[in-house]
């Protein structure tokens, strides 16, 4: 049928997406000139000589079309290359911080969810009650409320006022007192997760209360309870599905940027993610790992919207594919 | 409570003496921001066993909110504030919210205006009229399709098992309004509420849904409820008509007298602005087309005795000050004019 | 008006009490809009805020306390000092007056939200319009062109290119420029948010052409800048500016988080400059980092009940 056609053709288009965004990454790089350059520009004792070596070293020398598709080869083949301040594998390093990203952002966007639903049904189906004021007003609140000062004030309330939550960092030197890094772990990741929550579930609600709300006044909603349906079965196999569905673009957005927004979450939190990482190497010039983070960001952000086409495909009958 | 619903199964009694349905000095508000809109603002009207009972109105003037006020389906911020409507001799507004979506479905079903909008677009017809059944009684998910298939056939789709894996999307509107009927009857009610279901199809579509009506509802000796602008609907299709204006009752009749002997000069005025074939309205023996001249009432203030008043013909100074009640001018045959023999009370 | 019975009091005009003055001329969209925009509380507080803001960007110079650049507690040693009544919200660890900044961060964060949406909003409108009104593969392509800026991850690029950028103009007459990094800033948010924009105004003009009201235009023959301009781009406007509001909000944010992750501009008074100075000693100068914070919160719940409102009140279908 259509469905494999239409996922074929979206696939392919967002392989030329990626392709798209990574000429222009290598071609901004190339723009700036001589990394090389750059980066002893602000030593002393440097000659023009060291320079060249440095360059060839680094494989800099050849021109630059011959030096894009060496390194989109590597790509292909994960392979970053090697970070220049930590000389390390830029995957490996990716990896490791990206498990740490992931830690705090997947139970961010999930828990959020699972809250915003909740949440959601019980102001829609209580419209201009008080219930839905309040619903209302407080996701307006924490979502105008910007991330990272959300951070701040959960630190000072339960770090510095109250003592009971580690403000920094991933781990600690308890751990070994605790004798568990499980629950150590587990113990600096609730402030980092409870402001994504926060943001989160304010976002999602505002959304899925609005779109729940045209939902149930649709004439399909009135004619399952006139088919002596029950409240809950409307509300829950009819209503939350269909207005469900607008909310599926943002929640493919929000699991794309994961990577993308981590770099203020992490700063707050000094959490050691790939937020992190990718700011010390802009500040440092790190070069390889900038390319090889942005390529696994804008992989991520192509992905997630790939999956949500996909998904709109599952979840509506009504799309037409093509 | 459901012993008083059972007892339908019990031979059936004389049809005037005790009518399926009775709706009583029913009220209907909204609680807007600008004050209370009285959609409907004290209705009486009976429906019989084995009957069709046509609702006639303006747009606004309060019919299809009286019909969601029987399944206690008015939606917000309307409410159902008086009025008593008895399903079977018991009064269905004092159930609870539980106990009344027993009742829906099951004993009293609705079938829509818009088809298009009144099937759920993400769930296959199967998958919807199939819940409806399950629901309802306890069958098996074999004896759900059987009975939506044979429902299906029954209101004249082709290929009724291939259908149910459809979705309304792939369905025309006068397919989709075939399903809106199925799945009115799935569970056999005694009472169907048709909210005007004839208005958003095509007027070829339009003659093929009213037979299907007029045929099942014959056929299945259930009573119907048409809701409709139309005279020509009602003309067709209904045994007793009951006209309304501004959320009150003016005149019911059998449907011969209404077109023949009209009481009411809304009635009167209606009747004599529908367009007719015996007459040109245009060249040079032209006629024009009569109208009911001014705008119906603004319900937010309603005009004080008859709500038709400022626009009515015949009115006197009476007619302002006194409100009309429903009187019976004929044997079943009531009008709600002081002019036509009505009583009133004084506004 | 399905009824059979239109009012139509010429025909019968003695009839009854019938009204036969005509009903003034309705009002137009705009009007109408404020008419239910004004009803709305929650736009409305939306829209004092917003104003407050503005208000404060025009005066700060007349009621701020201090120079914003002002750095002469630190001399008295009265830096990172709580606050008093010469600080109403204390001092940050520069010695600056953190009251008086925060005044004067207002007319910065203003300047961003509005330059940036005002280049997007032409890029935006300009594409997209384009590509609703002329359809086909020109809609294809461009719009195909706008999905591709909607997966570019814009923030931490943002991060990157300001950098690098800070690094370039090293050595050229650029470096002279007063406030480079936030004109770059500026420039680049308003490049990377005009898909949204372009989005909405493909699908209002792709609308808007086969109206009636544009076919009768075409029919009296007006020209084709007539249509665009007097016809269709005042209708689609009413959508557009709810994505401006919203997006005005965005890009204050966005250089909130710039700055405050030390890629703003040190010399430009900021929010987020305030944030990013003050943030390390948040434990022992807590107000230092909630002043800033708390006018960006302003700022923004602002604009989004704003666009909130805006919503409501060009879609009277969704109201009550």
């Amino acid at each position: 049928m259509g469905t494999f056609r239409y996922i074929a053709r979206r696939l392919i288009f967002s392989a030329c997406l990626i392709l798209g965004v990574s000429i222009i990454l290598f071609a901004l790089i190339n723009a700036i000139g001589n990394p090389v350059e750059i980066l002893l520009a602000e030593r002393p004792g440097i000659t023009d000589e060291i320079i060249q070596q440095v360059t060839a070293y680094y494989g800099l020398d050849g021109s630059v079309t011959d030096r894009y598709f060496t390194w989109l080869w590597a790509i292909l083949r994960l392979d970053f290359g090697t970070s220049i301040i930590y000389n390390q594998p830029v995957s490996e390093m990716l990896l490791a911080y990206g498990v740490e990203t992931l830690k705090i952002q997947i139970p961010g966007i999930l828990i959020a969810l699972g809250m915003a639903v909740l949440v959601s049904t019980l102001a829609a189906t209580r419209q201009y009650s008080r219930v839905d004021f309040g619903v209302i007003s407080g996701a307006m609140l924490g979502h105008s409320l910007p991330g990272f000062f959300m951070g701040i004030l959960l630190i000072l309330v339960f770090s510095y006022w109250l003592g009971i939550l580690p403000s920094y960092g991933a781990y600690s030197t308890r751990s070994m007192l605790m004798d568990s890094t499980v629950i150590d772990g587990l113990w600096h990741m609730v402030l980092p997760v409870g402001m994504l929550v926060i943001f989160n579930t304010a976002t999602l609600t505002l959304l899925m209360r609005s779109s729940l709300v045209e939902v149930l006044r649709q004439d399909f909603i009135t004619a399952a309870r006139a088919s002596g349906l029950p409240e809950r079965r409307v509300v829950f196999g009819h209503a939350l599905r269909n207005a469900f569905i607008p909310v599926l673009t943002y929640l493919g957005i929000l699991f794309g940027l994961m990577l993308a927004t981590a770099p203020v979450t992490e700063t707050v939190f000094t959490w050691p993610g790939l937020g992190g990482l990718y700011i010390m190497a802009i500040q440092q010039l790190d070069y390889p790992v900038i390319m090889g983070e942005t390529m696994v960001v804008t992989v991520m952000l192509v992905t997630a919207t790939l999956l949500t086409d996909i998904a709109y495909v599952l979840i509506d009958p009504r799309i037409r594919l093509g | 409570m459901l012993s008083t619903l059972a007892s339908a199964s019990r031979p059936v009694a004389a049809a005037p003496e005790a009518p399926l349905v009775r709706v009583e000095d029913l009220r209907v508000h909204f609680f807007t921001r600008d004050g209370v809109v009285r959609a409907v603002d004290g209705m009486d009207y009976v429906v019989n066993k084995a009957e069709t009972l046509g609702i006639v109105g303006e747009s606004g003037s309060g019919k299809t909110v009286s019909s969601l006020a029987m399944l206690q389906l008015v939606p917000p911020p309307a409410r159902t504030v008086g009025g008593r409507i008895l399903f079977r001799g018991e009064n269905l507004l004092e159930r609870t919210p539980k106990a009344m979506a027993s009742v829906r479905g099951k004993h009293i079903a609705m079938i829509f205006q818009n088809p298009a909008t009144s099937l759920n677009p993400i769930y296959s017809i199967g998958a919807q009229l199939c819940e409806i059944v399950r629901w309802h009684e306890k069958v098996s998910r074999r004896q759900a399709e059987e009975r939506a298939t044979a429902l299906l056939n029954l209101v004249g789709i082709s290929d009724p098992a291939a259908r149910l894996r459809q979705f309304p999307h792939e369905l025309s509107g006068g397919m989709k309004q075939r399903v809106g009927i199925a799945r009115a009857l799935l569970c056999n009610p005694a009472l169907v509420l048709a909210d005007e279901p004839t208005t958003a199809l095509d007027v070829t579509i339009q003659a093929q849904i009213l037979d299907l009506l007029a045929e099942l509802q014959a056929r299945l000796h259930m009573s119907m409820v048409l809701v409709t602008h139309d005279m020509g609907v009602v003309a067709r299709m209904a045994d007793r008509i009951t006209v309304m204006y501004a959320g009150r009752v003016c005149e019911t009749a059998s449907a011969r007298t209404i077109f023949t002997a009209p009481r009411h000069p809304y009635t009167r005025a209606l009747l004599e602005s529908m367009p007719r074939v015996d007459h040109s309205y245009s060249g040079r023996a032209r006629q024009p087309l009569p109208t009911i001249a001014g705008r119906p009432p603004n319900l937010l203030h309603p005009p004080a005795g008859c709500r038709f008043h400022d626009r009515c013909p015949e009115a006197t100074a009476e007619c302002r000050r006194v409100l009309p009640v429903e009187t019976e001018v004929a044997p079943g045959h009531t009008v709600s004019c002081i002019r036509h023999g009505s009583q009133g009370v004084a506004a | 008006m399905d009824a059979p019975i239109a009012p139509a009091p010429a025909v019968v005009p003695e009839a009854g009490l019938a009204r036969t003055e005509r009903p003034p001329r309705p009002p137009g969209i705009w009007r109408q809009s404020w008419y239910r925009f004004r009803r709305n509380r929650a736009g409305m507080l939306g829209l004092c805020l917003v104003g407050f803001v503005v208000l404060v960007a025009a005066l700060c110079p007349f009621i701020a306390p201090f120079d914003p650049n002002d750095q002469s507690a630190m001399l008295r040693g009265a830096a990172r000092q709580g606050p008093t009544l010469t600080h109403l919200l204390g001092t940050d660890r520069n010695g600056y007056d953190v009251l008086s900044r925060v005044l004067y961060g207002a007319s910065t964060a203003l300047m961003v939200g509005i330059g940036a949406m005002m280049i997007a909003s032409v890029i935006g409108v300009v594409i997209g319009g384009i590509a609703g009104y002329a359809g086909g593969l020109t809609d294809e392509f461009l719009m195909r062109f706008a999905e591709f800026f909607m997966v570019v991850p814009v923030f931490i690029v943002i991060l990157a290119v300001v950098r690098l950028f800070g690094i370039v103009v090293v050595g050229t007459w650029l470096e002279s420029v007063p406030n480079l990094s936030l004109m770059t800033i500026i420039v680049l948010l308003g490049l990377f948010e005009w898909a949204p924009i372009a989005r909405m105004a493909r699908a209002e003009f792709m609308r808007l052409k086969h109206a009636e009201f544009v076919e009768a235009a075409t029919c009296i023959g007006s020209t084709r800048r007539e249509i665009l301009l007097r016809h269709i781009l005042p209708n689609a406007l009413p959508s557009l500016v709810v994505l401006v509001a919203l997006g005005i909000g965005g890009a204050i944010l966005a250089e909130t988080m710039v700055s405050f992750l030390g890629f703003g501009d040190p010399k430009a008074v900021s929010w987020g400059q305030l944030l990013y100075f003050n943030y390390e000693a948040l434990k022992v100068a807590p107000w230092a980092s909630l002043a800033p914070g708390a006018a960006i919160f302003i700022t923004v719940l602002g604009f989004n009940l704003l666009a909130d409102g805006l919503t409501d009140a060009f879609n009277p279908r969704l109201r009550q």
